[in-house]
Parts: C-alpha cells; sequence; structure tokens
C-alpha cells in the first residue's frame, strides 16, 4: 500500500524545491561575506556580549566550520527548515478533513494509521533534497573560499539534523490531528517552532533558566559541536528521535479516534 | 402495511441484509443529527434514502463508512460492524463510495485520480464505465466543472466492481441526460445482483429508480415505504393564473395543499392525479399554469406530520 505514499512525495515536490532553492541562495549569501566576517571575527567575539555569542551558537566565529556552525545552522536549518517541516506537516491531515478529501481517501480499504504513516514518510522528499542541496552548497562555497572542510563533519552535521527537523514535524503533525482549521494549525506550528529556538537561545543567558531550554529540540542538535568540536552526541540524536516518534504515535491514537 | 411486509422481510432474509442500522444516533452537543435510526438495506436492491436537506442523511452515511463514530447505536455494513475499524476496513474493498461533496487531490489530471485509487482497490471496470461517463481525464481535476467532478466520482466509485455503492446525491450538478443515463446505469448494476444505497433530496428521482425508499426528516426515520406506496405520495407545486378573481373555495379541491391566493394567481402543493388536476383546471379560464417538483419538506409535513412512524407505522 504505497499509493497515498506517492502522491503525498509529488506534492511535496514543488515546495521542497523552492524551499531547498532558497535555502541554498541564502546559504551562498552567507559564503559571500565569510571574508569580511573572518577578517573581524576577534573584534566580532570581543565586542558582542556573551549572551547574543551564545544565543546564536557562535564558536570559532575565524574558522569556516565555526561560521557555518555558528551563522548559517542556526538559521537555515534550525530556524527555517525546521518551520518549514512543522509547516507542512502541519497541514497533512487538518487540510484533507477540511477539503473532505479524507472521506474519499478513507473510503479505501486502508487503515487511519496508515493513511498518517505515509503521509509522514512522504517527508523523505525534503529531508533528501535538503540535505543534498545544503551538502553541495556548503562543500562548493568551503572549497570556493579556499578553506577545505572535513567531508565527514558536514555529513554528520546534515545527518544529526534529520532527527530535529523531524521533531518539527511530529510537532505539526500533532497540531494537524487536533486543531480543525488548517490556518490555526500552520500558524500555531510556526509560531511554536521559532518560540521554541528562542526560548533556547534565551534560557541560555541565565543558568537559573538554563533548564526550561531542556524542553526544546534544539538544544538536542548543536551544529558547532559537530563542525568545530567533532562531538557528535549520538544520545542526544536518539532523544530526538524518540520523540518524533511518540509525537507520531500519539498523533496516530489521537486520529483514529477522532470525527473527521 | 408497508412497514409489516418490511418485519416479516427482515426476519426471513436476515443473511441477506446488506446494511442494517441498529437504532444509530449521533449528536453534536445540543444537534441531533440521527436519532435512533434502524431500517435494514437488502442485497441486490436500491435503496433510497429520501429527505430535505439538511435532514441528516450524509451522517448517517458517514457513520456508515466509519468517518465519524456514532453517539449510540450501531450497524453492520457487509457483515462489518461500524465500531469494528479493521473489519470495516477491510471490507471497503467492496465498497463504492460517492460523497456529497467530491475531495479530489485537486492539482491531479482525472486519470492520475483515477490511477491512485485504482492501486488501491483496483479498476476492473474502468474502461467501461469511461464510455458512459466522461469527464476530461487529461485535465487537471482544479479545472473541472462540478458535473465532470461528479462523473469521475462515479468512475472511481463504480470501477473496482463495489458489491455495495453508497452513493450521497449522485446526481446533483448532472445534466439530464447524465442523471438518465447513471440511472439506467443504477438499475442494471441492481439488476447484477448489487446493491446500491442512494441519498437524495428529489422525490422523482427516488420514485424512478428505487425500490425501497427510508425516509428521513431531523435526524429521525418517519417511514419505510415500498416504492409501490410512494408513488401514491407524490405532489407537484402548482401556480396557475387565471383570467379574473377566482373564489378560493370554489376552486380548491381536498388534493391541493397549503393553497394560497393573491389576486388572480393560486398557488398549491397538489397531491392527486395529473389527469383529475388536469380535468379540473380545464373548468376555469386558465391564462398561464406551472407545474413543477414541490418542495419535499412540504410534501412530507402533508404525508407524514410531525410524527414519527418509524418502522412500525
Amino acid at each position: 500500500m504505497t499509493a497515498i505514499l506517492r502522491v503525498e512525495s509529488r506534492k511535496l515536490v514543488r515546495g521542497t524545491v523552492i524551499l531547498t532553492g532558497l535555502l541554498v541562495v541564502l546559504s551562498a549569501f552567507f559564503f559571500v561575506v565569510f571574508p569580511s566576517i573572518q577578517e573581524e571575527a576577534e573584534l566580532f567575539e570581543a565586542v558582542y556580549p556573551d549572551y547574543l555569542l551564545a544565543l546564536l551558537g557562535i564558536e570559532e566565529l575565524h574558522t569556516i566550520e565555526g561560521f557555518i556552525g555558528g551563522y548559517i545552522f542556526p538559521f537555515v536549518w534550525i530556524l527555517l527548515a525546521g518551520i518549514y517541516f512543522a509547516y507542512v506537516s502541519a497541514g497533512m491531515i487538518s487540510r484533507d478533513i477540511r477539503t473532505r478529501r479524507m472521506d474519499l481517501t478513507l473510503s479505501n480499504p486502508v487503515s487511519r494509521e496508515s493513511v498518517v504513516l505515509q503521509k509522514v514518510a512522504a517527508l523523505w522528499v525534503p529531508v533528501v533534497a535538503l540535505n543534498v542541496g545544503m551538502m553541495a552548497v556548503l562543500f562548493a562555497g568551503a572549497t570556493v573560499l579556499g578553506e577545505p572542510i572535513d567531508l565527514a563533519s558536514l555529513a554528520m552535521v546534515h545527518l544529526l539534523g534529520v532527527p530535529y527537523l523531524l521533531v518539527c514535524a511530529g510537532i505539526g503533525l500533532l497540531l494537524s490531528v487536533v486543531v480543525d482549521r488548517v490556518e490555526t494549525a500552520q500558524t500555531t506550528a510556526l509560531i511554536l517552532v521559532f518560540a521554541l529556538w528562542l526560548i533556547d537561545g534565551l534560557s541560555q543567558m541565565n543558568s537559573d533558566f538554563e533548564w526550561v531550554g531542556e524542553i526544546t529540540p534544539s538544544r538536542y542538535y548543536d551544529p558547532s559541536a559537530i563542525l568545530v568540536h567533532e562531538e557528535y552526541a549520538p544520545i542526544d540524536a536518539t532523544i530526538l528521535l524518540v520523540t518524533f516518534l511518540v509525537l507520531v504515535a500519539v498523533s496516530v491514537l489521537v486520529f483514529v479516534r477522532r470525527d473527521i | 402495511m408497508c412497514a409489516q411486509t418490511d418485519v416479516v422481510e427482515t426476519n426471513s432474509d436476515r443473511d441477506a441484509a446488506t446494511i442494517r442500522l441498529d437504532e444509530l444516533a449521533k449528536h453534536y452537543g445540543e444537534v441531533t443529527a440521527n436519532d435512533a435510526v434502524s431500517f435494514d438495506v437488502h442485497a441486490g436492491e436500491i435503496f433510497g434514502y429520501l429527505g430535505p436537506n439538511g435532514a441528516g442523511k450524509t451522517t448517517t452515511i458517514r457513520l456508515l463508512l466509519g468517518l465519524i463514530n456514532p453517539t449510540s447505536g450501531t450497524a453492520d455494513v457487509l457483515g462489518a460492524d461500524i465500531h469494528d475499524r479493521r473489519a470495516l476496513t477491510e471490507v471497503k474493498a467492496d465498497i463504492g463510495y460517492l460523497p456529497d461533496s467530491l475531495g479530489f487531490e485537486e492539482r491531479l489530471t482525472g486519470q492520475q485520480v483515477l490511477d491512485y485509487f485504482a492501486r488501491m482497490r483496483g479498476d476492473e471496470r474502468r474502461a467501461e464505465l469511461l464510455e458512459l461517463f466522461r469527464p476530461p481525464l487529461e485535465k487537471p481535476v482544479e479545472t473541472y466543472s462540478h458535473g465532470n467532478k461528479r462523473m469521475l466520482g462515479i468512475v472511481q466509485a463504480f470501477m473496482h466492481d463495489p458489491t455495495l455503492a453508497i452513493l450521497d446525491e449522485p446526481t446533483s450538478g448532472l445534466d439530464p441526460l447524465k442523471q438518465d443515463r447513471l440511472h439506467a446505469f443504477l438499475e442494471n448494476e441492481r439488476d447484477a445482483g448489487k446493491t446500491i444505497f442512494f441519498s437524495s433530496h428529489v422525490l422523482s428521482e427516488v420514485q424512478r429508480v428505487c425500490d425501497r425508499v427510508g425516509i428521513i426528516r431531523e435526524g429521525e426515520l418517519v417511514a419505510l415505504e415500498n416504492i409501490d406506496d410512494l408513488l401514491e405520495r407524490g405532489g407537484k407545486d402548482v401556480r396557475v393564473h387565471l383570467a379574473e378573481p377566482v373564489d378560493e373555495e370554489r376552486f380548491t379541491t381536498p388534493a391541493m395543499i397549503d393553497v394560497e391566493t393573491v389576486d388572480r394567481t393560486v398557488r398549491f402543493t397538489y397531491t392527486g392525479e395529473a389527469n383529475a388536476l388536469l380535468a379540473h383546471l380545464a373548468r376555469f379560464d386558465v391564462e398561464d399554469v406551472d407545474i413543477g417538483d414541490p418542495q419535499l419538506d412540504d410534501i412530507f409535513k402533508h404525508y407524514y406530520g410531525g410524527s414519527t412512524l418509524g418502522e412500525t407505522g
């Protein structure tokens, strides 16, 4: 039974192409400014207050690894791609119910569990496209700037970034089965992912509140640590994966019981 | 009388029931969409589910397909209890469903939509159906008219040769020619042993094609009739424009209900024989006359009043 997976995958192609294109262009712009940032990196790190550096996860800004991990990834991957995954997933179920498409889908001999799982599985499209596109532009950019980058670390920062995106998708999916209005589900998902990102950064400024950041998914994905220190934190990635699976399981449980 | 016949039939054909509703109810807060509805649909018949818009027809259908959960009561569809999600999912391979509002994947072409459903439940009769109903398959569904969407819906509902078809207002949006074609097609399917559950708010349509009829009003099943009995309960909306004002008492006959007279125009719902009406009108100096399908609710009020007849009435 892959009919739904096929159609859902195809539906994600257009958005994925636009997203990947945008993020690749954005990353390329970052590279354009890298040389000037590199020159003033020390000044940067001296002048900027610590909390801002912490908020952005900036370390070793004068190296290409520090720049990618501290500048490009927090914006491009954690914030923008995270929002995209949450936003798209938040429309998956709610929109089909709203447009009565779900009536026809469920008139087939297919279980509600299978419908949700096939829809989630269709996220392979943006996951693959985003990884390939970003790896290519980052590797090309580093090479052009004459700053060779370790391919293994580059691959790991992408691979370990996938569970983070899946958690964002899980948040969207749960909203998608709980909230009736498509717009409400998608806006809430978008705001929530942004807020979680902000909370993670802000909580690091004050040690009294640092524990608050423990509930944010971005706390469990640190691109700088991976690129600069080659610390891969497999446990953190596992925590994210388990969270994603729990979110999907709860979504399925809600969806099989509700009226559509 | 008819209801008693039904009870006898139900007992003797217990195994032949394709759909069986048992006190099925759905409430949305204070609103009662379906109130303890009970009836059987037998194998090999066209069962009409007749009621005005908003009477609860779609709610019953969505309950039968497991799209919404009943507040109380239950139902069997092709032997599967609607509370048993797994069993219900399995029998859907043998069900064709045409919803009242068709939610297709708008960006796909008609062809791609049919391919999508074919992967889930087969399409051995697709070519045959496309001879009868011809939506523009190469175009995206978002460009379709109501009628074309309806035809695509009919093709997807029947292309896997289901033993039971559940059709929610199947002719809405179809031109009269296509409506006739659908009616003929349904009769052929019935003759081939298929069961058709057919909801409609058009009395004449149900009278034309159905074998048995359940009538629903405000969420309650008010009658279960053989078609012959329903045929006697027809009605026409009549507007007569006379040459000069007429005395209402002299003009009115017992077969006329809801009579309204304004100057030289008389408007009423006629529940008798067509011949008798024409003969009656010929006695007056008529300038113009309009005869059309009546408001279903007016007719129902006349025949079924406010009371619930159910299966015992």
